[in-house]
């Protein structure tokens, strides 16, 4: 029963309600511990890792390497005058951060950070008795429960630049809600492809499904068996990309392009508001990678290497792939510069969502056929072929309505030298 | 709904955290506030204009288009889960029904309702002589009085609308 539908067995065996009351008040304080620590580190390394990038030493005043640094900036922040504009919705004003910070939180709550799945382990840990997963809770929704979040921070950001009542903020936060809306979709049609797969919303079942060992590489030795390789690897870079654009980072940071529009959507807020919109930031860029660990690079499942407790291996499997995200998310602020508004959009709309539905499509009439008895190398060559000449004609379609569309445009357009 | 529990225990603690630190900070804070400080941000300067009420309708286009493919995402989820039950029928099913969104897609590009950011067309005008004439001394600089169109895109200008 766990299996097929892996809710947490905590609340289905028959543990007393104080006992699972103590549980989980004990998972949530030190879930939420351990993301604020986790951000700290994360503005702290990204800071360092950015100055190293840029030939400067960047902060190494607090504490060892400057690690405290973020702990002195929110110390001083809460220290700081807490101005609300004249010409602002008060209310709308004051709900914004609460809008942005807690959907940040909560995403984390269906995430797998440990538990031991190697050997075909169930990732189940025992306290006290009771067997519990390493994650907070895993609803049946699972993973729609994180769309469902991020879908509520855009309210956060889109609020906060509107109540503003000042231009920059609303021009950020116009563009904000634009962009995070239109790469939800490309973000959303990805998973499609990790659902194909799993067959389950669950995040516990994504991560089991992915333990163990998949293909073979060049008949070499085996890789494991994650979703990144075996959907091939389009849905892990369109999710990426797409995620990249949600949490407003660069290169696809127009929200906040200091430049044109000063601070974007938190021009106006001050003290301690604006921290909690930093750190909303700063959580959805943890919580968002952790996310892309669990769909497409096994989670906490890895091989035991000994030497450590089975279940601590889960940890830092995790960790590690969480950290190589962190530093690929500060790498490509290093180093790309930021899109165009016109070109977000267009790469966007134009390429990952025809491309996104086209490979969802993609994998399930290749498994469809499979099950119908089309398993030799020879028929899958057929539905991949009639498949790609298929995608190729509405790849042309949706070409020539760009050129169109293009067309109509400029001849509307305003007159140079006329 | 057992299994909602810990996340419930969380959104009360982040709201918890968020609320704390408003009053914490209204302890700590200093109240010296003056009109200039209250007024929208202007790097320094009066607001020469109001905050505009209104923006592009591109953006609300992009909102209706997203309620689309939403809509279509949305299907896509519980027919993933299940596909392989489903076999054939529910894979034709949604070919067709990607079929009838992709179509209202390519109709809506072609229509330039994705394209951002102003256009400019290039025209070309009465060719003149970029040369000193009679009537005056002063060599013309810039493509408007060049003979060649060298350096200007003219992709969309055609002879025949020469204003």
């Amino acid at each position: 029963m766990p299996a097929i539908f892996s809710l947490d067995p905590l609340f289905l065996g028959d543990a007393g309600n104080l006992e699972i009351l103590a549980i989980v008040l004990a998972k949530v304080v030190i879930a939420f511990a351990g993301l604020m620590v986790s951000v700290m580190l994360m503005v702290w390394w990204e800071r360092k890792f950015i100055s190293d990038l840029q030939n400067r030493i960047g902060p190494n005043r607090a504490g060892p390497f400057g690690i405290l640094q973020t702990l002195a900036d929110g110390i001083k922040l809460f220290f700081k005058e807490d101005l609300i504009p004249d010409q602002s919705d008060r209310f709308v004003f004051k709900l914004a951060p609460y809008l942005s910070l807690v959907p940040a939180f909560l995403v984390f709550a269906v995430v797998p950070i440990g538990g031991d799945f190697s050997n075909g382990g169930d990732g189940l840990i025992s306290v006290f008795g009771n067997d519990t997963y390493v994650q907070l809770a895993d609803p049946h929704i699972g993973i729609l429960f994180v769309l469902a979040m991020s879908s509520i921070a855009v309210y956060g950001i889109m609020l906060a630049g509107w109540s503003s009542g000042s231009k920059y903020p609303l021009l950020g936060s116009v563009r904000a809600s634009a962009q995070m809306v239109s790469y939800e979709a490309a973000l959303g049609l990805a998973l499609v492809a990790v659902l194909l797969k799993t067959g389950s919303l669950s995040t516990t079942t994504i991560v089991r499904e992915q333990a163990g060992e998949g293909p073979e590489f060049l008949g070499l030795f085996p890789m494991p068996d994650w979703n990144v390789i075996v959907l091939g690897v389009v849905p892990f870079i369109i999710f990426f990309i797409a995620t990249t654009a949600e949490l407003n980072r660069p290169p696809f940071d127009l929200v906040e392009a200091e430049q044109e529009i000063v601070g974007g959507f938190h021009t106006e807020y001050s003290s301690i508001r604006f921290a909690l919109f930093f750190l909303a930031e700063f959580m959805n860029v943890v919580t968002m990678s952790a996310v892309m660990v669990t769909l497409f690079f096994g989670g906490p499942a890895g091989p035991d290497l000994g030497v450590l407790p089975a279940a601590l291996w889960g940890f830092v499997w995790f960790f590690a792939k969480l950290f190589v995200f962190l530093c690929l998310f500060i790498g490509l602020r290093g180093t790309l510069p930021r899109l165009r508004y016109d070109q977000l959009m267009d790469l966007g709309w134009k390429l990952l969502i025809p491309l996104a539905l086209g490979w969802v499509l993609f994998l399930a009439t290749l498994d469809v056929f499979s099950d119908r008895g089309w398993t030799s190398g020879g028929e899958r060559l057929v539905v991949t072929g009639v498949f790609l000449a298929a995608m190729l004609v509405f790849a042309g379609l949706l070409m020539v309505a760009i050129s169109n569309g293009k067309k109509a445009r400029e001849r509307d357009g305003e007159e140079v030298f006329g | 709904m057992g299994q909602y529990l810990p996340i419930l225990a969380l959104l009360i603690l982040a709201v918890l955290f968020a609320a704390i630190s408003f009053v914490a900070s209204g302890l700590f804070a200093p109240k010296r506030t003056t009109s200039a400080k209250r007024a929208p941000y202007e790097c320094g300067v009066e607001p020469a204009q109001d905050t505009p009420d209104r923006f592009p309708v591109r953006f609300f286009l992009v909102a209706m288009i997203f309620i689309v493919f939403d809509i279509e995402i949305i299907f896509l989820y519980p027919w993933a889960t299940i596909f392989r039950q489903l076999g054939l029928f529910g894979l034709v099913a949604m070919f067709i029904f990607a079929f009838a969104v992709f179509e209202s897609f390519v109709y809506l590009i072609g229509n330039g309702a994705l394209d951002w950011g102003p256009v400019k067309r290039a025209v070309r005008r009465e060719l003149v002589d970029p040369g000193r004439t009679a009537n005056t001394t002063i060599r013309r600089v810039g493509a408007e009085g060049r003979m060649e169109f060298d350096d200007v895109d003219t992709r969309t200008a055609t002879p025949g609308e020469a204003a």
